[in-house]
Order: C-alpha cells, then structure tokens, then sequence
C-alpha cells in the first residue's frame, strides 16, 4: 500500500510567551509545519498550566501543557553528583517558555489557562472500569491573546 | 547586555536524519563563545551528542531524533561570575547574556530564555527543546524552557535532567525541596500529582505504574521510618525493581517515586523504567508502527470529532493512536506496557466507550488471561488488570457490550473452546466467569454479540461442526439455548460479523469454508432467512467481513479479497446489493481485516494492516467519494 494523501496538514503554531512578576505576555507567534504527538495533546484534564487555542465563540480547539515552573521555582544541581538537589524560589520569578499547539483555521485566540484538581480528589477506586468521580477540575483564564496568524 | 553582543553566524544539522516535522529536535546554543572560539563549542556540542546518544531510551529512539547545532559568536568570552556569589566579577559581553550567581547561587546559571527561545525558533523553527551551552569551566546549570550549562566536567548531567522537565512533564523525585534540612516538607499533601513519574497512591490496583511492578514486589516497596528527614538508607531490593519507594515530589513522606534511583532524583544514574516509558511515549509516536498483520484493529468514536484506534504491534505490544478533529493523529502509543497473546491471528484489543469521557479495552495477554484497562478523561490510563482467573485460548479475541453506560458484558472462549462470559457493574463489580448455554467454539472462532436493547443480547460464533450458532439473553428468560442458523458451513475460524440497523432486524456476514462471503439475516416477523452469496464475493483465506450501517436502509461491507485488495460493498433498499469494487487500490496482508466506523452517516473511516505490515487509513465523504490511503501515525 502506497502513501497516497494525508488525513490532515501538520499545521500548528509555535508560541513563545515571557513572564515576569504574574503578569504573562506573547512575544512570538509563528506558523510551523510539526507534528505534535498526543502524549502533548492528550485530553485528560490534568491539573497544571496549559495554553489553548480557542475558536471565534471562545471553544477550545487544542490545549497543550506548559512545562515551566510559573512560581518562579529553580533547581540548583550540586557539582558532587551524589550529593543532593536542591531547589530555590526566586526573588522576583521571570523566564520564557514555548509551547507548539496544533492549529485549525478556526482558531482566533489563545489563552494561558490553569486547571486545578478537584477538592477531595481520591485515587479511582480498585476492580476495573469505574464511572468517574464526582465534581470535576475547575479551568481558570492567567491571560487572554489574539493569534495574529492567518492559518 | 541584548543581542547586539554578538551574532548568530549558523546552523549545523550534526545528528540524525528524521524528517524535522516529524522528529524530536534538539538545539543547541551556545553563548559567551567568540568567533575564534567556535571549535570550543563545536567540540562541547560533540560531547554532549555522544552522552545524549548514549543515555537510555535515547539510544534506542535514535532514528527520530535531530540535533542542530547553532554557532553563536559573542563579543565576549565566557558568562558574568558576580563576586557577590563568591564569583570571578567577571561581566563579559555575550548573545543570551548568560550568568552565575542567580538569586545568591553561584551554580545558579542562567540565561535569557526569551532570546534564547526566539533564536531557536528562528534557526530551526520545529525545535522540541533548547539548551544554551556557556564557556565557562565554572561549574553550574538551570532548567525550565532553556535547559543551561557549562562546559564544567558533569554539567551534561544537568541538560539530561532538565530535558526530563521540559520534553516530558517529568516531576523531581527527590524527597526534600532545600536538600533535606527544610522544614514543612515532612508530608506530602494529598491529591495526585499530575506527573507521571510520582504518586500518593499505594493501591497496587491503580497505580498509574502498576504496569510494570511485579507480584512479587511489596508495596510500598521501601517507607521512610522517620518523616522529618529524608530516608538515607540504601535500596532493601535489587537495582531496577519497580514499586513504591516512599519520598519523592519534594517531601520526605506521603509521595513515592518508582524506582530507588533515577536521573530525576539524582545525577549521573540512569532514568528508571518508568521515566524511560515516559521518554519513549513522546518520541516514539514520530516513528511508524510495524503491526502484527492479522490481529484485528479496533476503532469506536466517543463523538464524531474523535477517533480511537487500537492495534497490536509485530512485537505484541498493544498500542493506541488518536484522531481528533483540532489537533489531527496522535501517534502511536504503548498502552500500559501490554503484551497481546501471540496465538492465531494474535490477539486484538478490544474497547467500548460507554460514556465519551471513558474507554474500556480488552485483551488476553501472554498467559493467555483476559486483561482490561480504562481511560478516563480525568485521570488517563489506568494499568491492565486481570479479569477473574479464566484461562483463555491463545489469541482468542475479547468481545465486550454495554447494553447501558452503568454495564459492560464480555465475551470470549476458553482454551477448551468453551464459550464464557462476565459482567461489570458499576454498582457490583466485576462478576465470576460462566460458561454461556453449554456452548463450545470452533478452534479460533471468536464469539460475536450486540444488545439490540438495553435488556436483550444476541451471541453468534462458529459452532464444533463449523455451523454458525446463535443464543440470546433477555432480562426477563435468562440464556436461551444455542440454535443452528441456516445449514452453511463456515471456515471453522470465522467470525460472525452482526449489524442492527434497526432493534428488530439483524443482518449477519461470514465466510463459507471455501471462502464465499455469505450473510443471512433475521427479522422479529419473519424469523431467520438461509445464508446466500454476497454479490459473488470471495474473500482471502481467514479474512473477516466488517459490515456497518450508516442508515436503517444501507449497509456498507468490507474485506479482504484473494488478490490480497480490499473490497467493498453496499446495500440499499431499493437497490440491493451492489458489485464489489476495490477500495482506492488498496492492498493488504493476506488474511488481515479491515476495521471501518461510521463516525457520521455520510462518512466511513477504514483502517488496515497494508502489504507492508504498516497500518493505513482511507475515509469516504458524501461529498467526495473515496481518498487515498494514508500510513496511520502522527500528523
């Protein structure tokens, strides 16, 4: 069998976004041609930072996590590797990170999102499949863009 | 300090040969480097390919991987060195402005993430991840978005972890947060982590690496007496044993790690296995996925916008890829560390969605047990699990129905060919095994069976006698005896495929012992028709038929011909059935089935296992027929 078409584009779009002191800006937008596999992607609701891509009505269309450490957390790695990390809080918390989001021509706005556990989470219950449990994560807006691309 | 401390003079691709948009690219940077010192950077780029490379699973995931290198020449050599932090006073100028000393720690290295970012970015705009190699002998390092070091002995050690955070949401499995003389940090606070690699959860049953801890190993595995300290005692089991190992997540107590030791908790030792998994599950879906060429492929749609895909590799490994309208194909994906039975056709995994937030997959393993795993939209996959103790026949294929959300009944054979069911209920669990009206399969014949109500089940296989057999359950008469249908004789492997395009009508599709695609049909007021011939189809030797209806008055059948192409048909009411015709020229392994869903009624989704022993996928639109096959993996 021979590769013939594609099921879609690999359209997606590359952000990067800097942060200083809770506020977060977007710096650099830019429409890259990548696969981003779905371990990135994936749509279990995970507690965490993500960014979204939003349609015109404010849907989410992708969501991607953001792994960088927002509150300012830093790792200090000692030159002696069997002696221990250790880890800081930065005085005034600064830093960039980038996120790569699968894009549809839909999408209108961004967002930086944070989704927090549900209170009293418990780990699912032993015996197999199990209905999920009650209450759900709740999703709060940090910050709001406009994608300035034309996908 | 800004840019205008030096210049961006190129990039060198110096690994690997992925295609970049579908591969994990690492760039590295370096900064506080001349234009006389290029070579030094080149040489630090070098050493740290050969220990990347080196590094497990990297080593194993080579083929996906790129690594650029981008020469940078600053003004000035090295990086600042504050004297406040016991430092040189060293203040050179360089491109990413890269600096010791940060908040009051000399090791503390960091540089401007933001043009280091953007500099990536636009040299190699499909980076994975960015690290900003510093000329400086000065030991040190940071994370985050920007992984940097110096070209200190061991500072490679420092890349290698922070890729951890970076490239794959790995958390910190080292147990205290200031290197174990804080306070506040005796008890992990409850809930879940979100990371993979740390849990406060000892169930054996539910541990998000329960995959990969053996019987035998106690959990937890090794609990800290004396919660105001980190535990500093040595492993109490062999290196590489996989279970709970209590302090991880920045506390002394309450959070467990997988493994003793890991690159995550401390430098200069491996990744656990756990991690590894982790690594592989984010590069390895860029790669293809040789399939086991006969074990069915399975695929349901939660909702219209998403498909699920299931299928076991040629190495046994149940995998998984995803399709959603917004984000494309995810790749393929190991699904909980699960090995397929390799008997017969091997054997497939199986799922259902009784709700679109929950997934629930089947298979035997390599023991010939029935395993099933679960995925939840908020709290992922859960680790396979045995259901009760049956023994089934190698490779035997694992059906499952949910006549309503709350309720899965499953089927399978046994290794005597006995035909057995259980049930789930989410207000009683899982029940014990029974063997369904006496009935015996077929060597190899799987067990069909559809609730054409919520209170009613309809079963078929291929009976001893190679004659295809039906039984039912209702709510009200309990099991009904197994009855003959028709006077056919099926191949003694066939499956039965059944369709209800409406709750009082059944269509059946099978093949014939000398390969003939044969259907009969059932309805409430006239009772069982006899098989009859599928507009002159034959199928290749052992290939199934998959039929579906897309509306109450249409079928659409497909399968594998005996030139090896894959064939459809339909049929319409007022038409009848329809010439068999080839679909987009497809042709794939001898054998093989093709799995087809219907996600909206005017749209077909087909997958296969292609002559090349790689997965493909076409679809049919309404409005514009049929497309080419594509390799299913990531978009």
């Amino acid at each position: 069998m021979s590769e013939v078409s594609n099921s879609s584009g690999s359209d997606a779009v590359r952000l990067i976004f800097e942060y200083s002191e809770g506020k977060i800006s977007l710096v650099h937008q830019q429409k890259v041609d990548v696969a981003v596999p779905g371990v990135e992607t994936h749509l279990d609701i995970r507690p965490g930072h993500y960014v979204e891509l939003r349609d015109g009505g404010g849907a989410s269309l992708a969501r991607v996590p953001v792994r960088e450490d927002l509150a300012g957390g830093a790792e200090v790695f000692p030159e002696n590797h069997a002696e221990p990390i250790s880890r800081v809080e930065r005085a005034a918390p600064h830093g960039a990170f980038t996120v790569v989001v699968p894009a549809t021509a839909a999408a209108q706005s961004i967002a930086v999102v944070r989704i927090s556990a549900p209170e009293g989470e418990a780990p699912p219950p032993a015996g197999g499949a199990t209905s999920p449990s009650p209450g759900g994560p709740t999703v709060t807006d940090v910050a709001t863009f406009s994608l300035d691309l034309k996908l | 300090m800004t840019t205008s401390d030096g210049t961006i003079l190129g990039t060198t691709q110096i690994y690997g040969s992925a295609p970049r948009n579908r591969a994990f690219n690492v760039v590295m940077l370096g900064d506080g480097f001349t234009a006389a010192q290029q070579g030094d950077l080149d040489a630090a780029c070098a050493n740290f390919l050969t220990a990347f490379l080196a590094t497990k699973p990297y080593d194993r995931l080579a083929p996906a991987i790129n690594v650029f290198r981008v020469n940078v020449s600053s003004t000035d050599s090295g990086a600042a060195d504050p004297v406040a932090t016991g430092g040189s006073g060293a203040a050179p100028h360089t491109y990413f402005d890269s600096s010791f000393g940060n908040n009051g720690i000399r090791r503390l290295l960091e540089c401007n993430s933001t043009t280091a970012l953007t500099a990536a970015a636009g040299q190699v705009p499909e980076f994975t991840v960015v690290l900003v190699v510093v000329n400086s002998a000065v030991y040190g390092g940071s994370g985050g978005s920007v992984g940097t070091y110096s070209l200190a002995s061991g500072a490679t050690e420092i890349a290698l972890h922070e890729m951890g955070h970076t490239a794959y949401g790995l958390a910190d499995e080292y147990a205290y947060y200031a290197g174990g003389s804080e306070t506040g940090h005796d008890h992990h606070p409850s809930g879940e982590p979100a990371e993979p690699n740390v849990t406060t959860n000892s169930n054996r049953a539910t541990l998000k690496w329960g995959w990969a801890v053996a019987a035998t190993t106690a959990l937890p595995t090794m609990s800290n007496p004396d919660c105001s300290t980190d535990d500093g005692r040595a492993s109490t089991v062999p290196a590489g044993t996989v279970g709970l190992f209590e302090g991880a997540h920045y506390f002394h107590c309450g959070a467990f790690r997988p493994e003793y030791s890991c690159r995550m908790r401390q430098l200069g030792v491996p990744f656990c296995r756990v991690c590894r998994q982790v690594i592989w599950k984010r590069i390895g879906p860029l790669d293809t996925l040789p399939a086991r060429t006969r074990t069915p492929i399975s695929v349901i749609a939660r909702y219209p916008e998403h498909l699920d895909v299931f299928a076991v590799a040629s190495d046994g490994r149940t995998v998984s890829d995803w399709w959603d309208q917004n984000s494309g194909w995810a790749g393929w994906f190991n699904l909980s560390g699960g090995i397929a039975s390799p008997g017969g056709t091997g054997s497939p995994v199986t799922a259902i969605a009784r709700y679109s937030g929950h997934l629930d997959v089947f298979t035997i393993g390599t023991d010939n047990r029935v395993y099933s795993a679960w995925w939840d939209q908020n709290s992922g996959w859960s680790s396979w699990f045995q259901l009760g103790g049956l023994v089934a026949s190698a490779g035997a294929t694992v059906n499952v129905v949910a006549r309503y959300a709350d309720h899965l009944d499953v089927f399978t054979t046994a290794a005597n060919g006995s035909i057995m069911s259980t049930w789930w209920d989410a207000s009683g669990g899982w029940a014990g095994w029974f063997q369904v009206s006496g009935g015996v399969a077929a060597p190899g014949a799987t067990v069909t069976a559809i609730a054409r109500y919520p209170f009613h089940l309809d079963l078929f296989t291929v009976g001893t006698d190679n004659r295809v057999y039906s039984c039912w359950w209702d709510q009200r008469s309990g099991w009904s005896g197994w009855f003959l249908i028709g006077s056919a004789t099926a191949r003694a492997d066939a499956t039965v495929s059944v369709v209800a395009r409406y709750p009082d009508h059944l269509d059946l599709f099978s093949t014939a012992s000398d390969g003939r695609i044969v259907s009969a049909w059932w309805d409430a007021r006239a009772g069982w028709s006899d098989w009859f011939q599928v507009s002159g189809g034959v199928a290749s030797a052992g290939s199934p038929v998959t039929a579906i209806a897309r509306y109450s008055n249409h079928l659409d059948l497909f399968t594998v011909g005996t030139d090896n192409r894959i064939y459809s048909t339909w049929w319409h009411d007022t038409t009848g059935w329809a010439k068999w015709f080839s679909v987009s020229g497809g042709i794939a392994e001898p054998g093989s089935q093709i799995a087809a869903i219907s996600r909206v009624t005017e749209h077909i989704d087909l997958f296969a296992v292609g002559s090349d022993g790689l997965i493909y996928s076409t679809w049919w639109d309404g409005s514009g027929g049929w497309a080419g096959w594509f390799q299913l993996g990531i978009t």
